[in-house]
């Protein structure tokens, strides 16, 4: 597989870089506890106030924190450190070198810089969402419910992947728009809580715009066992539809790019 | 005197020239102050709901303390290291060391007061929204808002000297961002940000009085909302004064072992 030895090569580069700097790799690892912390805290003082947050108890929040985590790893591992390559790409026209190169444009202006110690932060993740689902009581979750659990925080991660696609591609149409991604970073810290809990306005944007929601809240319903077989089907689906479309814009935002010089 | 005065319009009218560049940037940025407290917000209020209140706190209050909250963390917030940092890293901080004024005293202070004029600007349409999706029932009174003013001009004092404090930082490690990122989330939860201090534990609370952080939010917010009694008032006038000044202190401080440091390295 030709892909994944690009992307074997990619993640080579980038741990080399991060070795080069291992005392930043230190403090920001020290960093990411002292976030816990504070998260920790937050929720510590929330529910000494109550039991519950429209109906989501103590344990069914951490264990949202930990799907959460997942998903905002991903972008920060990720996402943002290639929105602000991709970004200068355009302004100082260096993203030509990106399409001269015999791989697919939008796989190397996706991943070409992986931001490794955030690793560190999957793994936290995953031990909030076991210690939340032990502090809920929850019954252990079946084999079905463990699988549309993983194959939906794929699937979310997908939608939210392609949503930055297409906001990343509008800058082919407008230049000027490098603050593309801002508002989806702003809007990221809204998954730290469930969607029920915001006003119609707010869900509907983090449902349907910049789809949050569906890469935290969904995975972890169908972790607890909430969802129908159909309800997982559709989300599944949203996924595919959501890609391909995404697909076809950075395609036709490509025809567009005239390099920066020219 | 007259020429000081002078020389801060100057600072103003080009500062605010810059901003005024800048203000398609400036809805993207007023996102990222919303989210997090409509964020709070939006939890309290499920709260609330159903168990009818918090620690006396209805749904009502708290819709009232985070509408309030936004305009006055807006007015009291500082941007100082956004401003400088990067400049002191790469040492063209040099040009405005050349100048005879304090860079931070002059021009950086010009650039947070117009950053934040013309974002008060934008931000009043989104609060009249914001009021209308919410619905609170303030508790304002002329006193009250005639108070406020004051309050918040020590307020963003106190805040300016803290975060360009911080910043100063910058002359000796570059990892001045992980020190502001941490002071930022814990000075988050001290100062009424996270959740009015009155639901915090006693113990939290009682750190909450003695640090400077809760002078620039929440005593303005409660003022605003004319919940305070007179002594506590007075109480928090007077705290305000003696950390600005302290701040002021340590703020000239670190500048002067900066500058020697900076000069150091230049050399």
């Amino acid at each position: 597989m030709h892909i994944l030895k690009v992307l074997g090569a990619l993640f080579k580069i980038n741990v080399q870089q991060e070795l080069a700097y291992r005392v930043d790799t230190l403090v920001n690892i020290l960093m990411s506890m002292s976030w816990l912390a504070y998260e920790l805290i937050g929720l510590a003082i929330i529910f000494g106030a109550t039991n519950n947050i429209g109906g989501w108890r103590y344990g069914d929040i951490l264990a949202l924190l930990g799907v959460f985590r997942l998903i905002n790893t991903f972008m920060m591992m990720i996402v943002w450190p290639n929105t602000e390559k991709f970004n200068r790409g355009i302004r100082e026209g260096t993203l030509d070198y990106t399409f001269l190169q015999p791989v697919n444009s939008q796989f190397m202006v996706s991943f070409s810089r992986i931001v490794i110690w955030n690793a560190w932060n999957m793994l936290i993740g995953v031990v909030l969402i076991v210690i939340g689902l032990f502090f809920s009581n929850a019954a252990v979750p079946g084999i079905g419910s463990i699988a549309s659990f993983l194959l939906l925080t794929f699937s979310g991660g997908v939608i939210v992947y392609s949503v930055w696609v297409v906001l990343i591609s509008l800058t082919f149409w407008f230049t000027k728009f490098d603050n593309n991604v801002t508002l989806m970073q702003a809007l990221m810290d809204t998954g730290r809580f469930p969607a029920t809990v915001y006003p119609a306005w707010l869900r509907i944007i983090v449902t349907f715009i910049v789809p949050i929601a569906v890469a935290t809240t969904v995975p972890l319903q169908a972790l607890r066992g909430e969802l129908t077989w159909w309800q997982v089907a559709v989300a599944l689906l949203a996924g595919v539809v959501v890609f391909s479309l995404s697909r076809l814009v950075w395609v036709a935002g490509t025809r567009r790019y005239s390099g920066a010089s020219s | 005197m007259q020429a000081m005065l002078t020389i801060y319009k100057r600072f103003w009218q080009v500062n605010w020239a810059e901003q005024w560049q800048y203000r398609a940037n400036m809805i993207m940025y007023l996102a990222y102050w919303l989210v997090a407290p409509i964020v709070y917000l939006a939890v309290w209020t499920t709260i609330a709901n159903t168990q009818g209140s918090v620690h006396g706190f209805t749904a009502n209050d708290f819709a009232a303390y985070y509408l309030t909250l936004l305009p006055v963390d807006i007015a009291t917030t500082s941007i100082t290291i956004h401003i400088l940092a990067n400049k002191i890293q790469e040492g063209t901080i040099s040009n405005e060391l050349m100048q005879p004024v304090h860079p931070i005293l002059t021009n950086t202070l010009m650039y947070n007061l117009a950053f934040k004029a013309l974002q008060l600007a934008v931000f009043i349409v989104v609060w009249i929204v914001l009021v209308f999706l919410f619905k609170p029932v303030f508790t304002f009174t002329p006193l009250s808002l005639a108070l406020v003013v004051p309050a918040i001009a020590l307020g963003f004092t106190i805040r300016f000297l803290i975060d360009s404090s911080i910043t100063l930082v910058a002359f000796w490690t570059t990892r001045v961002w992980a020190i502001e990122q941490f002071v930022n989330a814990f000075g988050s939860l001290l100062s009424g940000q996270f959740v009015p201090l009155a639901l915090m534990p006693l113990a939290v609370q009682s750190v909450a009085h003695v640090l400077p952080f809760s002078l620039g939010v929440s005593f303005p917010v409660l003022l605003a909302l004319n919940q305070l009694p007179p002594e506590q008032i007075a109480l928090n006038f007077g705290l305000q004064i003696a950390w600005a000044i302290a701040l002021g202190a340590v703020f000239m401080f670190i500048w002067r072992r900066a500058l020697k440091q900076f000069s150091a390295v230049g050399a």
